[in-house]
Parts: structure tokens; C-alpha cells; sequence
């Protein structure tokens, strides 16, 4: 079943074209892989996805719904969380404060006025938090300010986040980028353990991290999609070789 | 967060300001200070108070406050001489006004972050206050400022000397302890999350602009207090209400005391007040240059205001403790 399905999507910045009728249909619970040269569009696409850019043209359905002119912290409601390509979290907050700010916002949706909520309504919240928190291994920060982790922990306090908002669709702006070996397997270990039905969309450089994760990967190349198929397929696709994996000799 | 806390610790801030404030009469002269500064101080520091939702949660820097204490001291005043001397209904119906107009302005204003947001408060604070100069002079009484209400009243209590100060100090109180609700609620996590990352807020599912507007119109009405209050203090408003010298003095007595602590602005607001009118008589002229230096001591010094002075001190006498 889809749950994503981006249709004829067009976005150009002046004269330069961005996105050209891309066409792109990521089922439910699959990992799904964008990968491409540098200003290809694959993050110009996430942020489509994401309400932060509009298309010139085509249309994107989210589980049978239009997203496209939708507000982004509505596009988050509807279950799409974004992993950005630099940690993006509340630095001066506590982590556990980090995690629970998506707690509240799925139970009490965008807005609500409870400001005067005591805390035995809380705590069932918070203890949520506590749990996403330990589940990512950072229980022993849970008090810290997160502006001073590392920054594989930031990421995964940003992973935290995401995951708090109980998402069903995760896309993930190159989740390894400027990682150490080592944290860039923890990280995938992360994402190959996370619960099941969640799908996922990794824009990545890393191919080692693509292989490993993905079960079909769309390979863009000057705004354009040029090829499709499992990691296997991909491999050897002449034209991906040409405008990417040839540089990287995979 | 707060898991284990109790509530004495939730709530310390509050049992602690209550009992400085409701024991004011008794210590404050002992200090130079006289009748009358001890209610300005409560007065403001329920503005203050305010302004840190704004300013401290949400980190955005209103420069035309002012606005809403001067329409409420406007609107007070005039329900106190035109429909009745109970001080009830004149606060509420100042209030409403304030809150409307806040919420106008805040639609407009909040679109723009940082210094056009600064700007664009300043702009509707100064038309507010030409307004009240020229075009709304017959009920503002202009330049002369609106004068000729009569002694007002809190049903059949005459409010005059301490029962205006009991009455600001219990408003104080209750305004504090309503806003330190406010910063351990959802809402008040929202808020400060603002500060800190809007993109990533919204990214999460919050509409930042509703938390914004909430806080605004929140510090606007806290703001509307204090100045429905000034006019119970004082039968007078006077345009310099509406002025951006008042906008600007909110913002200094905020750095001063420490910007989103609740209490530091509550210092600072004490201690300017208490330099301008006890401190000056023995500085003379030169009080201003004084507090010029102070200013700038802090900001350069403890950015984080006295407050910070406070928690430098705190860690100090915690380290101590934990070497012995």
C-alpha cells in the first residue's frame, strides 16, 4: 500500500530547476532511499515534503490526503517528522524537556490554552518521554542541557523527538553526516531496530548506510529521477554509475 | 523536570515572595523607603512579571508596552469618573480593552521576529500615545494628562494608603503565582521552546504563532493590571504612560533583574524604583550617570542580571560546602 505518492512535482529557484516532474510512490513501512550527486534536489524534495518549499507544479498525497499548502507543524500531525541534516533540538533545553515538547504536542495537538495543567496530568507524559529516551541510550543525559551533548547524541536526541510524535512516515536528511564511524553504526543499528510500520525516507551521501537500510532506492541526478529499484538493481544501473556511484566506485 | 518535587519547592518562589511583599510596611522604611514606593514597586511588578512571558519565554522584545499599561490606566480612569468608583469593574473593563487591542496588535506584529518586531510594537505604542496627545484629547485631558476622578473604591473600602498597597501586594502575589503556573504548564514549555528553536517547534507538530500571540496578549494584560492599578495608586494618568520612556524602563528593570527568571525583573523593577526615588536624593544629579554604569556593569558583567549574580553566588557557597 502507498502511503506516500508524489506526482509530477516541479520546483525551480529562478532559472535553475530544482525538481522536474518527479514522479515517486514510497510504500507503507518500507525504507525507501534518495540518493544523488550534490544539488540533485533530494533535499529540496524533503523539504516539499515538509511544507518548507511549495512546487511549482504536481501534487503530493499523504495516506489519501493532499499535502501540499498544508502548514508544517499541521504536516506533522498528520504523522510526517523530519530528522534535519544538522541536529535540530531545543539547545538551552533539558533533553527530557526536548522529548516531551512532542509528547504534548500528540496529545494535545498544534495548539491548546492548558496553562494552568498541574502536574499529575503530566507525569504520564513525561514517563512516555522518559521511556523514548531511555530507548535511544540517553537516559544518562536525561537531565542535561542538550546544546552540550555530542553531536552523535544530539542526533539521536533529535531521532527522540521525532519518534515521541509517534510518526508513520520518518524522513531523514542525511542522518550521518559529519559522524564518526562508530556513530554512524550505532545510528544505523537505531534505525534498523525501530518499530515496525514506521516508514522511512534517508536522503544519504553514505552508501554503506544506504545499503544497509534500505529495501528501494530512487537515485535523482539534476532534478530528475534516472533510476529505481532494490540495492541490488541500483548497483549496477548504468546511468547511476554515470552520474553518481561512479565517483564513489561502488 | 519535576518528577519528585513538592510543593514547597514548586512553590518556594511564591511563599518567599509573599512573605517580602506582605511584610513591606513593616521593613522598607527601615530602609529609607516611604509609603506609597512600596505599592509602585508591587505595581510594577506585576508589569514586569508580565513582560518576562513575553520577553524571557518566548525571547521576543516588545518595545511598546507601554501601550497597554497606559490604555488601561486611561480606561480605568475614565470608568472611575464617568460610571462608578468601585475599582472591580474599572479593572476588569481596562483589561478587555488592553487584551483587544493586544490581540490586534499582536496579529500584526508577530509576523516579524527580532528588532522589526521591536520596531513595529515602538510604532503602535507612539501612535497610541499621538492619539492620546491630540485626537483623543477630550477624554485623555492631553497634555495635562486626566485628572478628576474621585477617591476610588474596593466596594465599601476607601482605597487609600495601606489598603492600595495590601490590595496591589494580594494582586501581586496571585499574578506571580498564576505566571509560574504558566511556566511549568505545557503551554509555558511551548513558549520557551519558541526561544529556543521556532523551526524545530514547528517541525513538531506546535503552531508557534498561536504560543506567541497567547504570550503576547498574556504580558499585555498583565501589563494592563499594573496600569489599571497605577490609577488606584494614584488618581492621575498623565501621557508619559503611553510613553516609550516607560516601554524602555520595563526593558531595563528586565535585564537588570535577569530576563526569564519571574523573580529577577520583579528585582529589578525594586531596585530601579528604589534608586530613582531614595538612592537619587543622596547621589544628587549625578543619580542617572550612576545607574548608566550599573546598566552597563550587568549587561557586560552578568547578562543574566542579578539573577545570575544570585546563582554565581548559590554554586559558590554549593562548592564550599561539598569541599568541606
Amino acid at each position: 500500500m502507498t502511503i506516500l505518492d508524489i506526482h509530477q512535482v516541479s520546483l525551480s529557484f529562478g532559472g535553475l530547476k530544482a525538481l522536474q516532474n518527479v514522479n515517486l510512490k514510497i510504500g507503507q513501512g518500507t525504507t525507501h532511499a534518495l540518493i544523488g550527486p550534490n544539488g540533485a534536489g533530494k533535499s529540496t524534495l524533503l523539504n516539499v515534503l515538509t511544507g518548507m518549499l511549495k512546487p511549482d507544479d504536481g501534487s503530493v498525497m499523504f495516506d489519501g490526503k493532499p499535502l501540499l499548502d498544508v502548514n508544517s507543524f499541521d504536516i506533522n500531525q498528520l504523522g510526517i517528522a523530519k530528522v534535519f541534516q544538522t541536529p535540530a533540538i531545543f539547545p538551552e533545553m533539558t533533553v527530557l524537556q526536548n522529548v516531551t515538547i512532542p509528547v504534548f504536542a500528540a496529545r494535545d495537538g498544534s495548539f491548546r490554552m492548558n496553562m494552568l495543567e498541574g502536574f499529575s496530568k503530566q507525569r504520564p507524559l513525561i514517563e512516555f518521554a522518559e521511556e523514548q529516551i531511555c530507548e535511544l541510550g540517553l537516559e544518562k543525559h536525561m537531565h542535561s542541557i542538550a546544546g552540550s551533548l555530542s553531536r552523535g547524541d544530539k542526533r539521536r536526541l533529535e531521532m527522540a523527538i521525532c519518534l515521541a510524535n509517534k510518526p508513520r512516515l520518518l524522513l531523514l536528511d542525511e542522518p550521518t553526516a559529519g559522524m564518526a564511524r562508530h556513530e554512524t553504526e550505532k545510528t544505523i543499528e537505531l534505525l534498523q531496530g525501530m518499530k515496525d510500520g514506521i516508514t522511512k525516507v534517508i536522503v544519504e551521501h553514505d552508501m554503506n548506510v544506504v545499503f544497509s537500510l534500505a529495501e528501494k532506492i530512487s537515485v535523482l541526478a539534476q532534478g530528475q529521477i534516472i533510476a529505481e529499484g532494490s540495492p541490488d538493481e541500483i548497483k549496477g544501473h548504468p546511468k547511476v554509475i554515470e552520474a553518481y556511484l561512479g565517483e564513489a566506485q561502488v | 523536570m519535576h518528577n519528585q518535587q513538592s510543593f514547597w519547592q514548586l512553590n518556594k518562589a511564591v511563599v518567599l515572595f509573599a512573605l517580602v511583599a506582605l511584610t513591606m510596611p513593616l521593613w522598607f522604611p527601615l530602609i529609607n523607603g516611604y509609603s506609597g514606593l512600596d505599592t509602585k514597586i508591587m505595581i510594577f511588578c506585576i508589569f514586569l512579571v508580565g513582560f518576562d512571558i513575553l520577553l524571557g519565554f518566548t525571547g521576543y522584545l516588545s518595545f511598546g508596552h507601554a501601550a497597554f499599561f497606559g490604555i488601561a490606566a486611561y480606561s480605568t480612569g475614565l470608568m472611575l469618573k464617568n460610571f462608578s468608583d468601585n475599582i472591580i469593574p474599572a479593572i476588569i473593563v481596562a483589561v478587555i480593552a488592553a487584551t483587544l487591542v493586544a490581540i490586534v496588535i499582536g496579529l500584526l506584529t508577530l509576523k516579524r521576529t527580532g528588532i522589526y518586531f521591536s520596531i513595529l510594537t515602538l510604532a503602535f505604542a507612539e501612535m497610541f500615545h499621538s492619539m492620546a496627545m491630540a485626537m483623543l484629547q477630550t477624554w485623555t485631558g492631553g497634555e495635562n494628562g486626566l485628572t478628576g476622578m474621585p477617591t476610588p473604591m474596593l466596594f465599601d473600602i476607601k482605597m487609600q494608603g495601606s489598603a492600595v498597597f495590601y490590595f496591589t501586594a494580594i494582586m501581586a502575589i496571585i499574578l506571580f503565582y498564576v505566571a509560574k503556573r504558566i511556566e511549568r504548564s505545557p503551554v509555558g514549555l511551548m513558549m520557551k521552546a519558541i526561544k529556543c528553536n521556532q523551526t524545530r517547534l514547528e517541525y513538531t507538530g506546535i503552531n508557534a504563532r498561536k504560543y506567541k500571540l497567547l504570550a503576547f496578549v498574556i504580558s499585555a494584560m498583565y501589563a494592563a493590571v499594573a496600569g489599571a492599578l497605577m490609577v488606584v495608586y494614584e488618581p492621575f494618568v498623565g501621557h508619559e504612560f503611553l510613553g516609550w520612556h516607560q516601554s524602555g524602563e520595563v526593558v531595563i528593570m528586565s535585564v537588570i533583574g535577569g530576563v526569564g527568571t519571574l523573580v529577577g525583573p520583579m528585582i529589578g523593577a525594586a531596585f530601579m524604583l528604589y534608586f530613582e526615588n531614595v538612592l537619587s536624593v543622596d547621589l544628587g544629579e549625578q543619580w542617572l550617570l550612576v545607574l548608566g554604569l550599573i546598566f552597563m556593569f550587568v549587561v557586560i558583567f552578568m547578562p543574566g542580571g542579578f539573577m545570575e549574580a544570585v546563582d554565581r553566588i548559590k554554586k559558590r557557597f554549593i562548592t564550599t560546602a561539598d569541599s568541606e
